[in-house]
């Protein structure tokens, strides 16, 4: 890191980097609690809601500057609102005006309780306004939720359909521009824009054209306010009702961190969690509605040659099958997390000489997009390569005759690819362990239903080389489902008492997992030594 | 930390008890001696033949407003569920066909055996389209089910039976007493 400067906050020496934004050095270093509705950390600073405002000693003293355009340089003298009182009458002046057109539409707003405005208003706003009742917009219902002003101008809609997706509320936007911005400068695509000006400014798309990107829900997250709103979410829950767990994207090896917010037993979104060094804020579409595949077409119980069996009873029948076959052939998965595959490697040490582990996809690898997506939808795919497991699952195709069983774990190879799975099915006992009722458990002799992603704690390796964790969201559809790495060290005869002990297993067999534990990895991953050095180090 | 409540300093008259006890039995003798001069005063009631007058402000079972055409004034905010100490509010919204309202409750439940009768909805409502004013305290049911009020249920009632001079259970902007209860707050009264 750069040599830190200091910089004078509230009359305390602060040290902080040369160069950043001054409302980051605030937020991070001085822990001074600064509000913003246009600035966005990974977005181009804008300044237009001044908000942030601070004072700064100039040449002719204190004068008001905002704090997300200003940068550190050594020397900067800063008063904020802890010392200073015009700071925060000033910024009770801005709220007042962003205020002045925004509806009380709280209750009904899905972006209540984590509105940025809403939470500013409670710090900085006045909480008795000066106006008369009819001044700013008024709602007049009506076709389209039209809403006009004072003096019955048309002054746009409350329920405008922007997209597949997405739902704009005109009335409660406050124009910070961070959805044009994420649209222009992160997805590259610029389809919002703010058309007319000052008090007549709205946001947009073009004539015509719809915004439609694989990234375009992320422009809910980066709205201050509740004017742009996923239709996925839309009346669902009141969001101060969600908890959370915080998760990885498990549909892509970049791993993109997420959190799932549940209750009740149900997953009800997925939002994205920020990691500078992975997604930054954003998650793609596609990541953020797979929880509604969550509670669909689940195996949430056994089914033994094409009957359904409870649990116990699955896990008996493939324990039998697994006892009376002569050579097993063992399938790692990069839809499981480290711990998953570290109990599949234990099963095969104790069946020792007559089984054999094959690892690989046969899912097609498509293009990074530079933003949450790598292409390759095999999440732990980095995973079995830092447990040492080779690409040869084309090996196991060609070879099929000399096996007599087969196990398979989260891992969908029929789904992937039909027609080099139909090989396998020369092994006579198939043992699938799945979440869902997908391809292969149809063509499963024993098929044993596991938990599904959002349901494990665990570790998965992204294509950065990046261990993250996963953690576990009470939203089982059956309460005695087991994770992956549970049901597979049962059939090896051993009992782990936690992930913890799975995540150990794995630690013995891959050096580069050394000295590692769920705690180092923490919420924001931890990066795993090169090969070379972790094999020079061992 | 804990509020000590220091005990009664007792005299020796109190300490002597049986003077106490006399002057408690006063009161029973006293109601005794008006039931038997004047019946229409016995303090007991013969329940549940004789059913108790239950005033119109005691926070009794749920129902919820109307409007003009009769759908729920309620907007699915989840206000009241929200305040809702006992958790007992059960309300899933969707998009309402109305073109002048966005969200209304498809399924709004209460479930009065956990319900402690508070009348936080009620002061949480922004709209007031809950109130506890249906005079019914005394609720009989053969099951647990039966004891969920559902939004037919809630809405089960007649204008009849509220007239517009009875005392209303709560003043709100939007209740049939707004323009007393704004007019109330603006000068202070009821602050």
């Amino acid at each position: 890191m750069a040599d830190l400067i200091t910089i004078n906050v509230d009359g305390k020496d602060v040290q902080v980097p040369p160069k950043i934004q001054l409302i980051e050095a605030l937020r991070t270093y001085a822990k001074v609690d600064t509000p913003a509705f246009c600035y966005h950390p990974d977005l181009s600073v804008a300044g237009n809601c001044r908000v942030c405002l601070v004072e700064v000693a100039g040449p002719r003293g204190f004068a008001f500057g905002i704090a997300c355009h200003m940068q550190t340089a050594p020397g900067l003298t800063v008063k904020t609102q802890i010392s200073s009182d015009r700071v925060k009458w000033a910024r009770r002046g801005v709220m007042e005006s962003l205020l002045v057109n925004h509806p009380l539409d709280c209750p009904i707003c899905d972006k209540a309780g984590e509105c940025t405005l809403q939470e500013n208003y409670m710090n900085s706003g006045r909480h008795e306004s000066r106006l008369p009742d009819d001044a700013g917009k008024q709602y007049k219902g009506g076709a389209d939720h039209r809403f006009t002003d004072a003096k019955g101008n048309d002054r746009g809609g409350k329920k405008i359909d922007l997209g597949p997706t997405i739902l704009l509320d005109q009335e409660r936007c406050i124009v910070c521009s961070r959805c044009v911005r994420f649209m222009s400068e992160v997805a590259k695509e610029p389809q919002l824009a703010i058309a007319g000006r000052g008090d007549h400014a709205y946001i947009t798309t073009f004539p015509g054209k719809p915004l439609t990107h694989g990234y375009d829900l992320n422009v809910t997250d980066v709205c201050p306010v509740g004017a742009l709103t996923g239709k996925h979410f839309r009346f669902q829950q009141r969001v101060w009702n969600l908890k959370s767990v915080e998760s990885i994207d498990p549909s892509d090896a970049f791993g993109a961190n997420i959190t799932i917010e549940y209750n009740n037993g149900r997953v009800w979104r997925l939002m994205p969690r920020r990691n500078p060094a992975v997604n930054k804020s954003w998650i793609a579409n596609s990541t953020r509605l797979l929880y509604q595949q969550l509670a669909v077409n689940r195996l949430t119980d056994a089914r033994v040659a094409g009957v359904d069996a409870d649990l116990d009873a699955g896990v008996q029948a493939a324990k039998a099958a697994i006892a009376a076959a002569k050579k097993v052939a063992l399938v790692a998965s990069g839809h499981g997390t480290v711990e998953d595959n570290a109990a599949l490697l234990a099963l095969k040490d104790a069946l020792g000489d007559k089984s054999e582990v094959f690892s690989g996809s046969w899912l097609a690898v498509g293009k990074a997009d530079g933003i949450a997506l790598s292409g390759d939808p095999v999440a732990n795919r980095a995973g079995l390569a830092v447990l040492g497991l080779a690409d040869n699952l084309d090996q196991l195709a060609q070879r099929a005759g000399e096996f007599d069983a087969l196990v398979v774990f989260n891992h969908d190879l029929w789904g992937a690819d039909a027609a080099k799975a139909a090989k396998l099915e020369a092994i006579p006992a198939r043992v699938v362990l799945a979440a869902w009722n997908d391809a292969t458990v149809a063509k499963a002799t024993v098929a044993v239903g596991i938990r599904a992603w959002a349901e494990v704690r665990g570790t998965m390796v992204n294509s950065q080389g990046r261990i993250q964790l996963m953690h576990a969201c009470p939203v089982l559809p059956n309460p005695a489902l087991e994770p992956a790495w549970q049901v597979l060290a049962g059939f090896a005869g051993a009992v782990w008492a936690s992930e913890a002990q799975a995540f150990a297993a794995a630690q013995a067999r891959a050096a580069r997992l050394a000295g590692l534990s769920y705690r180092a990895i923490g919420p924001m991953g931890a990066v795993l030594p090169q090969p070379a050095l972790a094999a020079a180090g061992a | 930390m804990a509020k000590v409540i220091p005990r009664p300093d007792l005299g020796v008259w109190e300490r002597l008890y049986i003077g106490e006890i006399v002057k408690g039995l006063m009161t029973t003798f006293g109601h005794a001696g008006k039931a038997l001069t004047n019946p229409a005063h016995f303090p007991t009631l013969q329940y549940p033949e004789q059913q108790p007058d239950i005033p119109r402000d005691y926070r009794s079972r749920h129902r919820l407003m109307k409007r003009a055409d009769g759908s729920p004034r309620c907007v699915a905010c989840y206000m009241c569920s929200t305040a809702c100490p006992a958790r007992c509010i059960n309300i899933v919204a969707e998009e309402s066909p109305d073109k002048h309202i966005e969200k209304r409750p498809v399924r709004f439940e209460i479930d009065l055996l956990l319900c402690v009768f508070c009348g936080y909805c009620v002061e949480a409502c922004p709209c007031d389209a809950i109130r506890m004013d249906t005079k019914q305290a005394i609720l009989v049911g053969g099951d647990r089910a039966s004891f969920v009020a559902d939004k037919a249920k809630l809405m089960d009632w007649e204008p009849k039976d509220y007239p517009a001079d009875d005392i209303q259970s709560q003043k709100a902007p939007g209740g049939t007493l707004n323009a007393k209860a704004l007019e109330e707050l603006r000068s202070g009264s009821d602050h």
